[in-house]
């Protein structure tokens, strides 16, 4: 099975933590507000005391924006992961298009949600659609890959079982692999809830009347921090309340808690190495191009903003401005890359280093998982506004922003991986009187490596949207500004030629990740890639 | 069809063998008979085959040569009437179902009608008083292997192939099942395959066992067991019952020997 991260995290490591939880939350408002009152002159940031205040004050301009933008988050929801549950049902019953369909997925989940944003918007006007379908865009990959991992998660003597009384797939799929699948699809739309939440938020971004997108940019138009700081909190609030009604909902329905998803498995009978990984990228390369035309000529889109595979080509390479789009395309991107790569790699390394200090300090563990797993999510990218009033809008401010929406995952899945070495070989360990650094680099370090490759893969699309995001919000460079730019100067062909590439090399990423992952799980966690 | 649908079938095993995929031999061409209405024990060192002899009978495995027929048809047939039921080394309970509800799962599979005495019965007899509305998780091993094979026995099938379904039941228990399990199968003259790597379990339950070789499996002995019926624990002390085991064993280490000479040969 390829459960990589999927985590069945016992009561224990929940329960204890609440206590400390609490303490450390006290402790952190405190702090938070201590902090505020010193930075009073620097306008940066805002004390909780402040932030209430704000709230308080603008209550039914934020319940009306909240009201909004739930309600466009839960259309996209809905949306996505039903259109989740119809792909996952269709690679069921047609496995031999199942690399296709994730392969699709994977790519169409990639896509920047900076751009797809204007363009939405230039398609269904001002109303509430673009935040719904960016909603749903950014739900439906976790829910679907999980959900094809769930549906394969049935030992096969249960299949054998149903075989032996002369039942076929169907009674097989309603008996067994639907149920089995029910805990995997509770996680995916745990995780689904407040990514539907982010989703909306980046749609109002781009020009909605109303949400709290919309209040989001006017307050950082108008340097008002406490506004800023009061938006974030809500929207935190939202997110985490999501995630745990879900949380809720599922420990009524299952018979056992869901499974924790640290950070989305692989997608089953995604084979990467060898000769399939090259064959695999040039299927789905050729299937997204006929996706792509296919969508365009049934939906007979404007010409003028609605490019095809043919328009982009052209414009890279045989209009007469090739040369300057390419050039252009590439020095953003090498800007983009610039704070994309540090940010990517100070996540990873400040979210696994973090969880190894905290493993050595058991105590630590218990408290930490449950206030990370909540702090998980947080929807950083629209704590953005935040990270630039406070850090500046040069290179570090960018860099911070990447690297938190990495760390969070990466630092949970990481603890969560150190903490399941198996007991049998610590036990081995102890019996030779083994001290804490030596159990630690010869039984915790190698259980933690599928979740870190786990939640490094999934990094890729996150910081891409968080490092295009800051861009076109606040810095103005690389990338995400160019595609911002070319939206509203109607230059389509750079948008799309814009959108292709940063898909693409987003979706190579994940893929290079996962390949790496599999040479390293062959050694370590060879159960994880049958 | 077959010549008498009340009789127990037959299960005839003709040139029978499995390779699998990568090239492992599971079972080297293989014809016996198992009498219909008996019970025929298949016993063998681990991992000789036994299992994947029960799974190509009971149709969840295709024979790289040879056939299956039980009362004469494919295992197909007999799997799409309900007839046939298997207990797996894995009890393989739904864990979202009761007891209850696992044993009722078969009789539904099976299209047979729910008749709530009858599944209170088996629960009662394989032990599990009290325990009709616990889900498998707050189950020992041993309760859910007997839950297991309550699940097997709720359609009255006509075949019953049995996988170590003791493996991970306490001896006490296992003594307990091994002399009321067998009442409800003789009395309707169910044909029952037992695989087991227990020689005295196979002596205990069955007319007949058949010795395997190690992998690839091909028959090494087969002997009658002349013990009457009702079996009684105490008949393990019998001369008749020792010997049996006796003749089981010497044939088990004699294939075993053969074989370790083969391999020292190589």
């Amino acid at each position: 099975m390829t459960v990589a991260t999927l985590a069945f995290i016992d009561k224990r490591s929940l329960r204890p933590g609440r206590g400390s939880a609490l303490l450390g939350a006290v402790l952190l408002v405190l702090g938070w507000e201590v902090l505020a009152r010193m930075l009073a002159d620097a306008f940066v940031l805002a004390a909780p005391s402040e932030v209430l205040t704000a709230i308080v004050e603008n209550r039914t301009l934020l319940m009306r924006a909240l009201a909004v933008t739930l309600a466009n988050g839960a259309a996209g929801f809905a949306l996505g992961n039903l259109a989740a549950i119809a792909l996952a049902g269709i690679a069921l019953a047609f496995p031999r298009s199942q690399s296709i369909i994730t392969g699709l997925a994977l790519t169409v989940f990639c896509l920047p949600l900076v751009a797809t944003g204007p363009i939405l918007r230039v398609l269904f006007g001002p109303g509430p659609w673009p935040q719904i379908v960016l909603a749903a865009l950014a739900v439906y990959y976790t829910t679907l890959v999980l959900l094809l991992v769930g549906l394969r998660a049935t030992p096969s003597s249960w299949i054998d079982l149903m075989r032996s009384y002369g039942r076929g797939s169907f009674s097989t799929l309603v008996h067994v692999r639907a149920m089995a699948s029910l805990p995997y699809l509770f996680a995916g739309l745990q995780i689904a809830a407040p990514a539907a939440f982010l989703g909306a938020m980046v749609g109002e971004f781009t020009g909605a009347e109303r949400g709290m997108g919309v209040l989001t940019i006017r307050a950082m138009r108008d340097l008002d921090v406490d506004m800023t700081w009061a938006l974030a909190t809500v929207a935190t609030a939202v997110a985490i309340a999501a995630y745990l009604a879900i949380g809720w909902v599922a420990r009524r329905v299952l018979v056992a808690d869901p499974p924790v998803i640290l950070s989305p498995p692989r997608p089953p009978g995604w084979r990467g190495g060898g000769w399939h990984a090259p064959i695999n990228v040039a299927v789905v390369a050729v299937a997204a191009v006929i996706a792509w035309w296919a969508a365009l000529a049934l939906s007979g889109l404007n010409p003028f903003f609605a490019k095809g595979p043919d328009d982009v080509f052209h414009a890279l390479f045989l209009a007469d401005n090739a040369g300057r789009t390419r050039a252009m395309l590439a020095s953003a991107m090498w800007e983009t890359a610039a704070f994309l790569l540090p940010g990517y790699l100070a996540g990873l390394l400040a979210g696994a280093g973090l969880a190894i200090v905290v493993v050595l300090f058991p105590m630590l563990a218990g408290a930490a998982m449950p206030a990370a797993i909540a702090l998980r999510s947080v929807p950083i990218v629209t704590t953005a506004p935040l990270v630039v009033l406070i850090l500046g809008r040069g290179a570090i401010g960018t860099i911070a922003l990447v690297a938190l929406m990495v760390f969070f995952p990466t630092f949970v899945a990481c603890l969560h991986g150190l903490r399941q070495a198996p007991g049998q070989v610590l036990d081995v360990m102890d019996s030779y009187a083994a001290g804490p650094f030596q159990r630690l680099l010869r039984a915790r370090l190698p259980a933690m490596l599928p979740a870190f490759f786990a939640a490094a893969r999934m990094a890729v699309p996150a910081s891409v949207l968080a490092v295009t995001v800051v861009e076109w919000l606040a810095t103005g460079n690389g990338v995400g500004s160019l595609m911002a730019l070319s939206a509203s100067l109607s230059d389509y062909n750079m948008l799309w030629s814009a959108v292709v590439l940063v898909a693409a090399l987003s979706a190579l990423g994940y893929g290079g990740v996962g390949l790496v992952e599999a040479r390293v799980l062959r050694i370590y966690a060879p159960e994880q890639l049958a | 069809m077959r010549a008498d649908a009340d009789m127990p079938p037959d299960v005839l095993c003709d040139g029978l063998a499995k390779t699998f995929d990568g090239g492992v031999e599971a079972v080297r061409p293989l014809s016996v008979r198992f009498e219909g209405g008996h019970t025929t024990a298949v016993v063998g060192p681990s991992g000789c085959g036994k299992s994947t002899l029960l799974r190509l009978i009971a149709g969840l495995e295709r024979p790289s040569a040879g056939r299956v027929e039980i009362g004469g048809l494919p295992p197909a047939e007999t799997q799409r009437r309900g007839e046939l039921a298997v207990a797996f080394q894995d009890p393989s309970l739904l864990p979202w179902r009761s007891v209850r509800g696992n044993i009722e799962l078969a009789l539904h599979l099976a299209r047979r009608p729910v008749a709530a005495a009858h599944v209170e019965h088996l629960v009662r007899l394989v032990g599990l008083e009290g325990f009709a509305d616990t889900r498998p998780a707050e189950l020992s091993g041993g309760m859910r292997q007997r839950a297991a094979i309550a699940r097997a026995l709720v359609t009255e099938p006509e075949l019953l192939l049995l996988d170590e379904p003791f493996a991970a039941v306490d001896e006490l228990t296992r003594q307990q099942l091994a002399q009321d399990l067998p009442r409800i199968w003789e009395a309707r003259g169910t044909t029952t395959i037992l695989v087991t790597h227990s020689v005295n379990e196979a002596v205990m339950l069955s007319d007949r066992v058949i010795v395997l070789s190690p992998r690839p499996a091909t028959v090494v002995a087969d002997m009658a067991i002349d013990l009457p019926r009702p079996r009684e624990p105490e008949m393990s002390r019998w001369p008749e019952f020792m010997a049996s085991v006796d003749a089981v064993f010497a044939a088990l280490s004699a294939s075993m020997a053969r074989n370790s000479l083969a391999i020292a040969a190589q």
